[in-house]
């Protein structure tokens, strides 16, 4: 199995759909010659041409309504917003528009979109362009987001994602996009909806997002030598949440920690933790569940404030082992 | 008293001259008046129906604006794709809707357009490609130049009339979706309803520069303005810019002046404009002058008039009773439809 | 400069101690000398006390973990320290953040005694026992329950801290939690100590939910020194194979040797020799002949042990406890006889110091003044034999070969001994020796 990064994941999925579904384009900013502005479609204009590569004004709502009016009428747009901060700017498109529109319209309206966009801090790109803001996308019904961790996961869901009947955000995270993983060549599609545990372990489970899973399972090895077991879940899929494999995992193991980059307050990891309050897996608890996320600030230039502001792995490990000694 | 007869003559021989030219024989101009009866009636009656407290939510009601959907709706092709405004109702009769199926779903009841789920301002028939109505003001520029992109790469010969109000036009979407429409020459006709106020605001308040259509130059888009209460002129310039659409020419966007004789929504008190003014508007209204028109041109009768609106009345009626005998939906269907 | 808290060194070879339970848990008021911790070696189980009084506060370690010696495992506060007063070598910055509040916490230091049940129950309970209206001498468990009971109400139903695993546990096995102390933070029950208890108490619980009764019974907790001697118990009785040994024996001469031994005392004004005395004496010298008597099994050694430490059962109100009497060969009875009084008294009054009470290497258990004949005992772990003493009784023996009968005082004794260290034969020739001691004590002369 040939081994790719993250992004030439997403690009061999994105080259795979559009060269056997006719129905697909990509519509986004400074994706021809330049190739996005994390390289995602470097090269694919020569292949598609400008019709299908379809490059835009710097207009995010404009970006996000012609997806999804697209898709009203046919089409299966993948859109590319160039940071996911800008989906603010494109949000009644996608929460009121494409999110709503099959309701609305009594479920006689399908909006096969995508709309990609990268997230997350530690490239000092500062407080309006390193957000993580899956926590807001999760919130509204009839969009889906995912968030792939792995270079595989990337490629099996991105296809998922563009053969989805529905809206679904795709958050990749900037940190992630140069991480190698075996990726095969051919067709895959991982289901959308279904988390998955990166690493079991008997001790405690923790749950977590893109790069917080690559950072869990470091401090999982770490925490492995001194008799800790950590059973790592990746959700992979924000929206619909798997439930299942969260609350089962929490039976197995008693404890929860919940990590995510995103700002703490109505951050997700009070939903995770809502769903197991009100599960049986809440009697398996042998100690109140935690959640480590992003403080509540805008992410700071400063390279040693950007790192303080999200969880990294000693944190993440402090945390597990205050958990594991009931000291907190 | 000469001199006026005398220009009246003329007007109507005008008239005359002028509907012949766009070629409308005599049973058109009757499905004109009947249509422009039906959406009058049925704006009256969801008035009614919510004094009458039938109605659960607030509607935008369109009495005084029926000329801009008539003339539109002759204008253009059945599967022309239709991006609407919240204040839609007649757009979609004049295209043709269902006014049974229109009722049902302003009543919330399971077989209506949405099964309930979207009601007056949310009303959309995707099979017949009317994409629906906007409850977000400006919410539809971007999808109308979408859905415009679509129908451009799948070489169909459709394309997209994107409607919407005068207060739309300050949102930023408008100057996106007019740009991207521009740039790719998307097959989008954008159609602006000028009813004089957003909401309480005049248009000479809100917008620096007027007409708002000039704002068309900015993207090179060509553009006209057209009498919103003419409903002859509005099929008229609606004709041409179909066609330019059609053509592969590019958007065009065409500003119709009109007027709304009921309040905003239903908790407008009219504060912000005179009786006076409402009452001079009154004197244009769209319905009364086409069909003054048309019998001054002799081209119908007072009778004929009289039963197309008794004809209208009784369409609304039996769909009033169609909706009131349809099912509610059940309450255990309520999260489908969210997802596919 | 916070005095750091380590832990101690108890033994020679002895490299880490497990921490079994934190009687204090961070933020409570400790004072000098008052037990802090239980910790276990792999000898014994000990009670290690507070090196200076203040906050115990920054605690490194939690209950389960094994611990190198000397390891800094905690701190005490002075008034106005803080762990940030630490120099090197702090913990993290998470620690500082809880100093403030134990900075602002209002603690009143208890200055009355307190019994560990009650003190446990107080900390689960997060009672500042300096408001407990106090009926004896000492705080007893039922003086916090008074507490408790008057005020958080409930109808006396007390609000308990448990995990919802142990709750849960509770509820399928129907076990009540109240009764389970928890060592989770501020008492809090987790899973692991329902299971324990479940574990100590299973066959109890068993009765409990088979038997009908229209009289409710009443409920004793398993907790503190009760709950620690169950576990123990069980634990011997389960590892060590147990074989038992008895011996009638005739304490006529030493009957006569104590009177005589008393008539001195009073002369010197001393206290009366009790018959313990007498046996820790001739219990220690047959204990010095027969040296795998005086042994432990740990994992596959036998060590012997050169010290012959005696240890005697006293029976307080809690519980059982084993003061020891050191070195018990090498002392004169009347030494042996004062240590012994000096222990019980000790004991009597909660007083009993590590010292007192580590280091068995053998345990008498005498029931002869409840007018016991014959009984097994169970043995002391980690030790491997314990004599069991009864009554002495006065009856009728054939003293000669011509079947003379005679009424002599007669006690009788059983060796419980661990079969896996000791066999038959090695405790027969020790149990030979201790009679031969005990009805003849002139020959420890030799």
């Amino acid at each position: 199995m040939p081994e790719m990064t993250y992004l030439e994941a997403i690009r061999s999925a994105l080259q795979y759909e559009m060269r056997q579904d006719e129905r697909v384009f990509i519509i986004g900013e400074d994706i021809g010659v330049y190739g996005g502005a994390f390289g995602a479609t470097f090269g694919m204009l020569e292949e598609f041409g400008p019709e299908r590569i379809r490059e835009t004004p710097i207009s995010e709502a404009g970006i996000m309504g012609a997806a999804t009016g697209a898709a009203l009428v046919g089409m299966r747009p993948v859109a590319e917003l160039m940071f996911m901060d800008f989906v603010l700017l494109a949000l009644d498109q996608l929460a009121n528009q494409a999110g709503k529109a099959r309701f609305m319209f009594g479920g006689k309206a399908t909006v096969p979109l995508v709309v990609r966009m990268p997230g997350g801090s530690g490239s000092g790109a500062a407080a309006q362009h390193s957000q993580s803001l899956e926590s807001i996308l999760m919130h509204f019904p009839g969009i889906k987001v995912v968030n792939p961790s792995t270079a595989y996961d990337a490629k099996g869901l991105l296809l998922s994602a563009i053969r989805d009947p529905n809206p679904v955000v795709f958050v990749e995270h900037k940190l992630l996009y140069k991480t190698k993983g075996e990726v095969p060549e051919e067709e895959y599609t991982i289901p959308i909806g279904l988390a998955d545990i990166k690493r079991e372990g008997r001790d405690i489970t923790v749950v977590a997002n893109n790069i917080m899973v690559k950072k869990t399972l470091a401090v999982a090895e770490e925490l492995a030598e001194e008799g800790i077991e950590v059973e790592v879940v990746d959700l992979r899929t924000m929206r619909p949440l798997d439930v299942g494999t969260i609350t089962s995992s929490v039976k197995k193991t008693g404890r929860l920690l919940v990590v995510h980059e995103a700002c703490q307050t109505g951050g997700w990891a009070g939903e995770i933790m809502a769903i197991v309050s009100a599960h049986d897996a809440f009697n398996y608890l042998d100690a109140p569940m935690r959640r480590l996320a992003g403080a509540d600030v805008p992410i700071p230039y400063n390279r040693l404030l950007e790192r303080a502001a999200v969880p990294q792995e000693e944190d993440i490990a402090r945390e597990i082992r205050a958990i594991m000694s009931n000291k907190y | 008293m000469k001199e006026e007869q005398k220009t009246e003559k003329k007007e109507n021989a005008d008239f005359f001259k002028k509907v012949e030219a766009l070629g409308l024989k005599q049973a058109q101009l009757e499905e004109m008046l009947y249509t422009m009866y039906l959406i009058r009636r049925f704006e009256r009656m969801a008035d009614q129906l919510y004094a009458a407290g039938k109605v659960h939510g607030t509607m935008h009601l369109s009495a005084g604006q029926e000329a801009v959907a008539v003339g539109l709706g002759l204008a253009v092709q059945d599967d022309d794709y239709l991006v609407n405004h919240h204040r839609g109702h007649g757009h979609f009769i004049a295209k043709g809707a269902d006014v049974n199926l229109m009722m049902a779903e302003f009543l919330g009841k399971e077989n209506g357009y949405c099964r309930g789920r979207g009601g007056s301002m949310h009303i959309a028939d995707v099979e017949a490609n009317n994409l629906g109505a906007n409850g977000i003001v400006g919410g539809g520029f971007p999808l109308a130049m979408g859905a415009g992109l679509a129908v451009q790469m799948q070489k169909a010969d459709q394309i997209v009339l994107g409607i919407f109000g005068d207060g739309s036009t300050n949102e930023g979407v408008f100057h996106e979706s007019l740009n991207m429409a521009a740039l790719w020459k998307l097959p989008v006709l954008f159609i602006c309803e000028n009813n004089k106020y957003g909401m309480s605001m005049d248009v000479e308040q809100v917008i620096a520069k007027l007409p708002i259509a000039q704002r068309a130059d900015a993207y090179g888009i060509p553009w006209e303005l057209v009498d919103g209460n003419d409903v002859v002129a509005v099929f008229d310039v609606m004709n041409k810019a179909v066609a330019h659409v059609r053509a592969g020419n590019g958007p065009y966007f065409v500003e119709a002046q009109t007027y709304r004789y009921f309040g905003h929504s239903k908790s407008d008190r009219n504060l912000y404009r005179s009786q006076e003014e409402i009452a001079a508007w009154r004197e244009k209204d769209p319905i009364f002058r086409f069909r003054a028109a048309l019998r001054e041109a002799n081209l119908i009768t007072e009778e004929t008039a009289d039963e197309l609106n008794e004809k209208a009345n009784g369409v609304i009626e039996s769909a009033v009773e169609f909706a009131e005998n349809s099912p509610e939906p059940n309450v255990n269907t309520l999260m489908e439809y969210v997802y596919a | 400069m916070p005095t750091p808290f380590i832990m101690p060194k108890f033994d020679m070879d002895q490299e880490t101690s497990r921490i079994i339970n934190w009687v204090k848990k961070e933020g409570d008021p400790v004072s000098l000398d008052e037990v802090v911790l239980e910790v276990e070696t792999d000898k014994v189980s000990i009670e290690v006390p507070a090196p200076a009084s203040g906050i115990l506060a920054g605690i490194q370690y939690s209950d389960g973990d094994e611990v190198p010696v000397t390891t800094v495992i905690a701190y005490i506060l002075k008034d106005g320290e803080t762990l940030a007063d630490i120099q090197p070598e702090t913990p993290t910055d998470t620690k500082t953040a809880d100093t403030v509040e134990y900075q602002q916490k209002q603690v009143t230091i208890p200055e009355q005694k307190i019994t560990p049940v009650a003190q446990r129950m107080a900390v689960a309970h997060q009672i500042d026992v300096g408001e407990l209206v106090v009926a004896g001498k000492k705080i007893t468990k039922a003086d916090v329950e008074g507490f408790i009971a008057e005020n958080q109400g409930n109808n006396g139903v007390l609000r308990l801290s448990a995990t919802p695993a142990a709750r849960r546990l509770g509820r399928e096995k129907g076990i009540e939690l109240a009764e389970i102390v928890g060592t989770g933070p501020g008492g809090r029950i987790q899973l692991a100590d329902v299971l324990e208890y479940q574990k100590a108490d299973a066959s109890v619980t068993h009765k409990t939910a088979v038997v009908h009764n229209e009289h409710q019974p009443e409920l004793i907790s398993l907790e503190g020194m009760r709950l620690k001697i169950a576990n123990r118990m069980q634990a011997s009785f389960q590892e060590a194979p147990h074989i038992s040994l008895s011996m009638e024996i005739d304490v006529s001469k030493l009957e006569t040797l104590r009177h005589r031994l008393n008539r001195i005392a009073t002369k010197e004004d001393q206290n009366k020799i009790s018959m313990t005395a007498l046996i820790v004496k001739v219990v220690a010298w047959a204990l010095a002949k027969n040296r795998y008597l005086n042994s432990s099994l740990q994992g596959d050694v036998i060590k012997i042990w050169p010290d012959v430490n005696v240890g005697v059962a006293v029976a307080l109100e809690e519980g059982l406890i084993v003061p020891v009497v050191r070195n018990a060969d090498k002392k004169t009875v009347s030494v042996i006889n004062s240590d012994i009084r000096n222990l019980v008294e000790k004991a009597r009054q909660g007083n009993l110091e590590l010292d007192d009470i580590r280091g068995g290497t053998f345990t008498i258990s005498n029931l002869g003044m409840f007018g016991i004949h014959q009984f097994r005992a169970i043995i002391n772990p980690p030790e491997s034999a314990i004599l069991a003493v009864g009554a002495v009784i006065r009856k009728p023996v054939v003293i000669s070969d011509q079947d003379d009968i005679e009424v002599r005082p007669i006690m009788e004794i059983t060796l419980s001994a661990d079969h896996r260290v000791i066999d038959g034969a090695v405790a027969a020739y020790f149990l030979q020796d201790l009679a031969n001691g005990l009805e003849s004590p002139e020959i420890l002369m030799y």
